[in-house]
């Protein structure tokens, strides 16, 4: 997995590319992450137009970026969400956690 | 890092989630020429890493001699994957169903992940003969 980043009117947008499965592809997406958070980025949305899919290990990852972002007062949110792990997160219930939107734009305009 | 054994349908790994991308790759390539839809062979490589990952972890406890053996058959009408690990019998019937009470858990996803991708999972659980997963995957055209 490779991993990009950039910022768009400051809100963070990690662009992952390739499987989340665990191992040391999870490690940097974790640890890109959670680097964000630690400075202070509160903002951040994850486009998951490259990942075909994910297993639960790569959902852990998001829950938990997710969660220190929330318990500080920030927000994780997905954007470009493919169809695999559309139906991920819709068979774990967590479609009922993230919010998820069409493009990177929309996304980051919802920061707003 | 230490080279995988594969054998014809087989392949063993150390109990290391290095391996996983290894061990996608080796199954990918057996199911190449089955006639599974990309969906379906996304649904079979999300269940075997969530396999080998508990195997590795849970089942093996993370030791790095012992291993996870992996066979992959391919069947007219089906792909049947055994995951087999060395440890003192994880039982992943016991594991809660992460769909209730909280959900913002981290872990704790993966067995009922692959019990609804793929169309039939079944357990063989020995103690101190580690536990045996086998998954089966109907070949048949996707319901649109």
């Amino acid at each position: 997995m490779k991993l990009s980043s950039r910022e768009v009117n400051g809100v963070v947008v990690l662009e992952p590319k390739g499987n989340i499965m665990g191992g040391p592809d999870a490690t940097l997406l974790h640890e890109k992450l959670h680097e964000y958070i630690k400075q202070n980025k509160k903002k951040i949305v994850i486009d998951l137009s490259k990942v075909e899919w994910m297993n639960s290990t790569g959902l852990g990852i998001l829950i938990s970026g997710l969660s220190t972002l929330r318990n500080n007062g920030g927000e994780l949110k997905l954007a470009n969400v493919t169809d695999k792990i559309q139906s991920l997160l819709a068979i774990t219930k967590l479609v009922t956690v993230f919010e998820t939107f069409d493009s990177i734009d929309e996304a980051v305009a919802s920061f707003k | 890092m230490k080279k995988p054994v594969k054998k014809n349908n087989q392949i063993v790994v150390p109990s290391n989630l290095d391996y996983l991308a290894e061990v996608d790759k080796f199954v990918e390539k057996k199911l190449k020429k089955t006639g599974l839809t990309k969906s379906q062979l996304a649904d079979i490589a999300i269940s075997v890493t969530e396999a080998v990952t508990n195997a590795m972890l849970h089942g093996n406890k993370k030791n790095p001699h012992k291993e996870v053996t992996i066979d992959v058959e391919v069947k007219p009408t089906e792909v049947v994957i055994t995951i087999q690990d060395q440890g003192n019998g994880f039982d992943p019937e016991k594991v809660p169903n992460p769909t209730e009470g909280d959900l913002i858990k981290v872990a704790g996803r993966g067995v009922f992940i692959y019990k609804a991708l793929m169309d039939k999972v079944e357990f063989s659980i020995k103690p101190h003969d580690g536990t045996t997963v086998k998954m089966v995957k109907e070949i048949k055209p996707e319901k649109k």
